[in-house]
């Protein structure tokens, strides 16, 4: 991601990652060099109504580690989550979870 | 340019005329990708329109005949919002909060476009001599990035 600002506060929750069998898909959002953190963390907080601390520590989570699982559930809802996220232009996937 | 600030429920810029111009003439470029028939393997709408599944073409294949139709028809709405709301000629450009969303995602769209066809990586750096024709490229890359940058700063701000 590009971004000269640095986040405000340091984030306060982390996003559990959740694999139990009742939600086996998630919608993955990876890193690409375009796209500003500012806009990522404001696109996730649009989309998934996370609150400002929650959306910053997933979209650092994408910057440092290439990715970030930003929802889990039904495959069809994980679907409808990455066409969402692609009509923001962030880069997404969705896959079972491992 | 003068970046995108808040001004009470909107959102307002001004932009130069040649500003206005080079942004109308990529809006152009966007809108003939978008409604291209035959784009398999552009590397750009790859990016525009990304694989839904990174390893499963099947799923991949379910994704795209499902999304891409929606997909490019959004991205079009967006673009001729944007047209809309740009002054021809330079001048101010006041959006409300449809309007400021559809800048935020059709700038994106512009971005990711330019920056596909550029290369740009994490380690790409505003261009030192602007003159030639790369440098130019990279000039429009770094002035789209300001001006959707001072956007998502400005709608943010809203939010509050």
């Amino acid at each position: 991601m590009a971004g000269p600002q640095a986040p405000t506060r340091a984030p306060e929750s982390t996003v559990e990652e959740t694999a139990d069998l009742d939600r086996p898909w998630v919608t993955i959002v990876w890193n690409d060099p375009v796209n500003l953190m500012t806009y990522v963390t404001h696109v996730l907080r649009e989309l998934f109504g996370y609150d400002e601390p929650t959306a910053t520590t997933l979209m650092l989570q994408v910057h440092n580690d290439g990715k970030a699982v930003v929802s889990s559930g039904p495959r069809e809802r994980m679907e409808h989550d990455t066409s969402r996220l692609h009509a923001y232009g962030l880069w997404a996937t969705y896959q079972k979870d491992a | 340019m003068r970046p995108f600030r808040r001004k009470g429920g909107a959102v307002v810029a001004r932009l130069e005329a040649a500003e206005a111009g080079v942004l109308g003439l990529l809006l152009d470029q966007l809108e003939q990708l978008l409604t291209a028939d035959d784009v398999d393997g552009d590397p750009v709408m790859a990016r525009l329109l990304p694989a839904g599944h990174r390893s499963d073409p099947a799923i991949a294949a379910d994704y795209r005949d499902l999304t891409e139709a929606a997909l490019r028809s959004g991205k079009t709405d967006d673009l001729a919002a944007v047209r809309a709301s740009l002054p021809a000629g330079g001048g101010d450009v006041r959006l409300d909060r449809d309007q400021a969303a559809a800048w935020l995602r059709t700038t994106n769209d512009l971005r990711l476009a330019l920056g596909e066809r550029i290369g740009i990586t994490e380690e790409t750096e505003p261009p030192e001599d602007p003159a030639g024709e790369e440098g130019q490229q990279l000039a429009v890359y770094y002035w789209l990035t300001a001006l959707q940058g001072s956007l998502v700063d400005a709608v943010a701000a809203g939010r509050r």
